[in-house]
Order: C-alpha cells, then structure tokens, then sequence
C-alpha cells in the first residue's frame, strides 16, 4: 500500500502539513476546487430545499442511525434477499480476511485481470496490492484514480482523488505511461483514457467495486458514479465483487430517497450523480448482460468495534466528502497530510477509531497523535454533514483520550494545568493577567496607536514561543479594564 | 434586569478597549451591568484542550458566580459559546451542576447577539452625537458564532446601525486560522489561514477589520503587525462605541 496513505506508524503529520503549505501547486489546486465545491454546496441545496435542508438531514441523520441500531437484523435480511436472487455473500471480519476471499474467487476463475471502479473500502483493505502480488492484473477506472495508478499516486480526497493534481500533470502521465500525444484538453484526456480503457474492460475476468448503499430488503446494492464506469465493470467481465463496509447497510430502497438527495448534492454540488446503478444478483435465464456470478464481501474491519464505542455516529458518514471541502485545515494541508485513504476532518477521526477498533486497544491514537489537534475546531465540517456527525465533538473527544494517555506535549498539560488553578483563586488569577501586561510593557516594542498605546512582543517564553513564530503579540499597554471599571463606579462618572 | 459582564481572561489581557467599549454600548442602549469580579476563566483552553474535568471545575464556578443575574453579556464570540453549547456536555443529565450551567446557558449573550434579540434594539436607532466615521470597515465573524447560529450576523447589524461604510468580506466563512491552542500546534497552517484572510480583508479597501473574537482578532492583528501590514483590528462592541461617539479613536 501507498505509504502515503499507510504511512509508517505513529504517523507525524507536521512535517508534511508544512511541505503543504509551501507548495503553491497544492495550495493552489486544493483551495480553489474545495472553495468552489463548497460554495456550490451551500448554493445547490439553497435553492433546491431552502429552509427544509436541516429537515433532510436530520430524516437522514435519524434514518442511518435506525439501521445502524438495528444492524444484525438489517444483515440478516441483506443476506436472505441477496442469496435469495443468486448472489453469494461473504462476511470479512478483518482486511486480510475479505482481500483472501477475493484471490479466493479469483483463483476459482483463474482469473488474470480485473477491473475496478472506485472504492475507499479497497483502499482501506489493500485490494490492489494483494491482487498485484497474487498476479492479477488490476485496471483503476475511476479516471481520477486512473491517473493517481499510472502515476504511483494516492488519492487525496474521498470523492475528487486526484484533487491535489491538476491536468498538466495528467497530460505528461499519459504521454509517458500511455504513449499519446501530448494534449491538455480535458476531452481529449478522457478520450485517451477511455480507448486505453475500453478494451480491457472486455477482457477482464473480473469486475471490483465498492457500493455506496446496501439495500437490506432488496438485496442490492447502489452505486453512484459520475463516469458510467461502475456500469462497465459489472457489464463486462463474468465475475462482480461488491467490497462493502457493513456501515452501508440501510432498509431497503424506502429510505434511500433522503440520502440519494443528499449524497450528489453534498459532495459535488449535483442533483445526482450521473449513474445511480444497482446490482442485485447474477445474470438470470434470457437477460443479454450481467455477471454470471456476484459476490458481496461484507466488511467489518472495525466498524463493529465502532458500533460499541461512543464513537457510533461516525458509522453514518456515506463518504460524500463535504467536511473535506469545507475544512480550513484540508484545504491547506491536503489529503496526504492526514496519512490515511480518510483524510480530512472525518478521517481525523475515523482514521485512529478504525485502527483502534481492529487491532489492539492502545494502538489508534497512539498511532495518529497529531489528527485530533489539526483542528481549529472551527465547527464547519458540522455544519457541511449531511447525516449531522458533531465532528467537533469527537476531535474534543480524542483530544482529551490523547492527555489521559500521556500522548499530549507536557509543557502544554502543565500550563493548562497551572492556569486553571489559578482561575480558581481569583487574586491570583488577576495577578498574572497583570504580569502578562507587565511582561509586554517592559520587553514589548511600544508604538502608539489609534485606540491607545501597544506593546508588541517578537518572541514569548513557553507555549507563546509557537505564536511568536509567524505572529506579533499585540497587548495595550493602558489602564486595565478593571481599573477603568472601578474608578467609573466610585466617581459615579456617567453611570 | 440585571447584567453581568463576562468579561473573559483573554479580553482583560489583551483587549481592555473592547470591554470599556461594551460597557458604554450598554449604557447607550439603558443597561448598566455589573462587574462580577470573582469571574477568571471559563475553561474554554481545558475543554478545547483535552482536560474536560479540569474544565468542569471553572463551569461550575462559571455558573455560581453568574446565577444572581438574569443576563450575562460578553464580547467574545469564542467564549459565549463555551457557556452556550460545551458546558452541558461537561455533566450528567438530572444533575445540579448540569442545572446550574444550563441556566447559565439560558442567559449568556454575546453583545452583538444581546442587543439584537434580547434587548431588540433597532440597529437603525443607533445613533450618536458624531456622524459615523466614513472609513470603511469589513467584518469577520469568529467560527464559534456558527454554533449559536450567529454566524455572519454582526456584519449587517453594524451596516445597519451607524458604522458607515461595511463591506463585505470575501470568503468570511472560512476560519481565520487561529483555533485557540492550535495556532501554536500548527503555527504555519494558522498562519497561511490567516494570511488568506489578510488577503480577503486587503480586497475589501477596508484598514479597519471588525472580529468578533478576542483570540482572531490577536491572531489577525499580529499576523498583520508582523507582515508590516496596516491593519487596524477591533471588536464590533469598539466599533459601535466609536460611531455612536462614546470612544474615542485618534484618527
């Protein structure tokens, strides 16, 4: 797997936040597509929903929650109808578990190539490396996850990931790896990669993919791609595999209305994706298309462990990628600082709950101690999610696991801790507002302003060292407020 | 009625001009409130910070040195919604301790939120002795307004009162960078936020930035003052003190 996104662990995020920031190609990218997305978010369901927007999500908050509360029985049913119409299921406990029953199937149909269209359950399994290993020859045909293969990439965000490149880049890749010519006409990209496509997918012994709904009453699957080539990939080769985190599962096709108009609208500001495909079962007697054979690989991977926690909200994410556009943070730093296939606010906090809950208890944070605190906490990602996750709330939430844990800087924990014990001795607490003042006034740089005189400080001692870094410590340097106060209520002044 | 002002640490060390300047919008509008001067800190640094019990310690005293006041009234964007939204979480259900910060919720204000829906002041009848300064200002709204659903309000509440000439700020909604403790964990992610929004301010035409948020404000400012960038930073209680002529700025 990409050590992009499966970075050696504990994974230190600061050193490739700061390469970010420098890196004008990024900034540049990432800032105007996540902008733009947003703001066209925020402009699509305006005007489509209005003042009803918050009741949507809040019937999709409630309608993924329900399934999740109800997630054997949903199984359960998932499982008879699937089986009911030919298809087999699999239940993965672990990532190796659902990559060894795919080579297992793949192996039954001496299978040599694959196609796949996009899938972050994949990503997160090491689909591709296994199916490299085990000699099978495997063809990304999300075009963007295309590139991202050719170019020995990761993806960067949930739904756009190659966001953090652009088509320059694109064009060279394909002159190198493809042989064509060189052209940076969005059109003529995609024509080039569909040729080089088009073949393969009738060849292919197998078709992959993800799903974005599993559909407990019907058995089925729903898929949303804007570029037709999940239809492709379960069209053409014999054998379909359906990866799916258990989290998907909802209802049935009664309640996929809500999400439906949320998902498109959320991530890519559409009123749909271009295809919302479904797959149930195999072929059957006197249909022209299909697989001959379809398989579910149920994964769990965690998501049980998360069902457990207090951390259960997070199973409602349907991976629309709205947080990402929304999140200051990501929009600076890019997906590849977040270390994982889950970046952004979401994946800050998905990223050490899944690892926590499939592997060993102290692993998790302790792996990805920096995620929780890249947050300004500025509460936007809240308000871009359309099943309501109070992300906010679970980085507050890690942050205090990482102290409890010693995982924290010290220094940091033991000025907190002084400052709250002075915050409760009131006379104290005043003097060392004063002393702070005090400490501006003697080493500040004194200038005189509109609203009275100021002291700058260039460096401070401590904590205050990382703000003095890029920052000035402006303090006015007049009569203290309290001061102020108190003179006013014994001249009976103007009060 | 009476007011308490919740003054909050890091105005009382930073900002002292916006909580004079809170005091005389007060007094403007007929309210003259109180100084409780056991309050410190509202626990905001330990809550954000991963010390929730440390945090609950000062809500409590947050909620018993504000319970004989029908309204609390503070300039901090940040702070106010500590009080409003966080401290619940800090206490079991069923509980006094929950009871007594839910009351406090129930009366903590922030002024520009104060004055529009407690008090119903038409910002039209805003008016002072002076005629509102003609230098343009733009606003920016601190993300923790998003959570009292004020964000982006303060804007057209000053337009519409007496500040003259208030230009609206591309991409407000994007956080300032400063994020509390997270402006010195990350400093170079803080400050490119910042400098955008240093970018955003300097389109406006406006060199009189309005932040509703003592932290952004020092955030911006020094960012500002460290890039030899003129830039004037002020609360919005400043900015409505200084056109209703109540404070002075030596323009």
């Amino acid at each position: 797997v990409n050590p992009l996104i499966a970075p050696p662990l504990p994974f230190d995020m600061k050193p490739r936040a700061r390469e970010a920031v420098r890196d004008l190609k990024l900034q540049q990218f990432v800032g105007n597509a996540t902008h733009l997305k947003d703001t066209q978010r925020g402009g699509i369901f305006g005007r489509d929903f209005g003042s009803d927007y918050d009741d949507l999500r809040t019937v999709a908050r409630d309608t993924k929650q329900y399934a999740l509360d109800h997630l054997g029985e949903l199984l359960e049913r998932f499982i008879a109808s699937a089986e009911a119409s030919g298809a087999k299921v699999h239940a993965a406990a672990t990532a190796d578990e659902a990559c060894a029953i795919a080579l297992k199937i793949a192996r039954e149909h001496t299978a040599e190539s694959c196609v796949k269209s996009k899938s972050m359950v994949t990503e997160e399994i090491g689909l591709l490396p296994a199916f490299e290993a085990a000699g099978i020859q495997t063809l990304e045909t999300d075009l963007g996850e295309f590139i991202l293969q050719i170019d020995g990439d990761a993806p960067s965000h949930i739904v756009t990931p190659m966001i953090h490149k652009d088509r320059v880049a694109t064009a060279k890749s394909f002159v190198r790896e493809l042989g064509a010519r060189y052209t940076e006409d969005p059109t003529e990209l995609t024509m080039i990669a569909r040729e080089h496509m088009r073949g393969l997918y009738r060849a292919a012994d197998l078709g992959v993919s993800g799903a974005n709904f599993l559909l407990a009453d019907e058995g089925s699957a729903v898929i949303c791609t804007n570029e037709g080539n999940f239809d492709l990939s379960v069209g053409g080769p014999p054998v379909h595999i359906v990866f799916v985190g258990v989290e998907k599962l909802i209802r049935g096709a009664r309640d996929l209305a809500p999400f439906l108009k949320l998902l498109a609208r959320s991530g890519t500001a559409q009123p749909l994706t271009v295809y919302t495909s479904f797959v149930r079962g195999p072929r059957r007697a006197g249909e022209h298309g299909g697989p001959k054979e379809v398989h579910f690989v149920l994964v769990d991977a965690g998501r049980v462990g998360v069902l457990a926690s207090e951390k259960r909200d997070l199973l409602r994410c349907i991976r629309c990628g709205a947080c990402l556009n929304a999140c200051p943070v990501y929009r600076k730093v890019g997906g590849h600082s977040y270390g994982s296939m889950y970046a952004g606010p979401i994946g800050a906090v998905l990223t050490p709950e899944l690892e926590r809950a499939q592997g060993n208890a102290s692993a998790g944070l302790a792996n990805y101690p920096d995620l929780p605190r890249a947050s300004s906490l500025c509460g936007a990602c809240y308000e871009a999610c359309p099943v309501k996750i109070d992300i906010p709330k679970f980085l507050m939430h890690d942050r205090a696991r990482l102290r409890e844990r010693g995982l924290s800087p010290k220094s940091e924990g033991a000025t907190l801790a002084l400052w709250r014990w002075l915050a409760e001795r009131p006379a104290l607490f005043r003097m060392a507002i004063g002393a702070v003042r005090l400490h501006a006034r003697m080493l500040g740089q004194h200038e005189k302003t509109k609203d009275g005189e100021r002291a700058w400080l260039k460096s401070a001692p401590g904590p205050g060292a990382g703000w003095t870094a890029t920052r000035d410590l402006g303090i006015a340097t007049g009569e203290s407020f309290r001061d102020w106060f108190a003179q006013r209520d014994t001249k009976g002044g103007s009060r | 009625m009476r007011v308490a002002l919740f003054t909050t640490c890091l105005a009382e060390a930073l900002a002292p001009r916006a909580l004079k300047a809170t005091v005389l919008v007060l007094e403007h509008v007929g309210v003259r409130p109180e100084l409780p001067t056991a309050q410190t800190c509202c626990g905001q640094p330990m809550l954000s910070n991963g010390l929730p019990a440390d945090a609950a310690v000062l809500a409590r005293r947050m909620a018993e040195i504000f319970a004989p006041y029908d309204a609390v009234v503070t300039p901090s964007g940040s702070c106010c919604s500590v009080v409003r939204e966080k401290y619940a979480g800090l206490f079991d259900e069923g509980s006094a301790d929950r009871a007594a910060v839910d009351a406090l919720a129930a009366k903590t204000y922030e002024l520009v939120e104060f004055l529009e829906t407690k008090l119903k002041v038409d910002p039209t009848t805003l008016r002072g002795k002076s005629t509102p300064s003609a230098a343009p200002l733009t606003c920016h709204d601190a993300c923790h307004l998003r959570g009292i659903h004020r964000h982006g309000s303060t804007a057209p509440f000053l337009a519409k009162s007496c500040c003259g000439d208030v230009r609206e700020l591309p991409d407000m909604a994007q956080c300032c960078g400063f994020g509390g403790m997270f402006s010195t964990q990350f400093p170079e992610v803080s400050t490119a936020l910042g400098e955008e929004k240093l970018a955003h301010v300097a389109s406006t035409g406006a060199s009189t930035l309005v932040a509703s948020d003592t932290g952004c404000a020092a955030h911006l400012a020094g960012l500002a003052h460290r890039k030899g960038v003129p830039l004037r930073v002020i609360s919005p209680a400043e900015a409505l003190a200084e056109s209703l002529g109540l404070l002075e700025s030596k323009a």
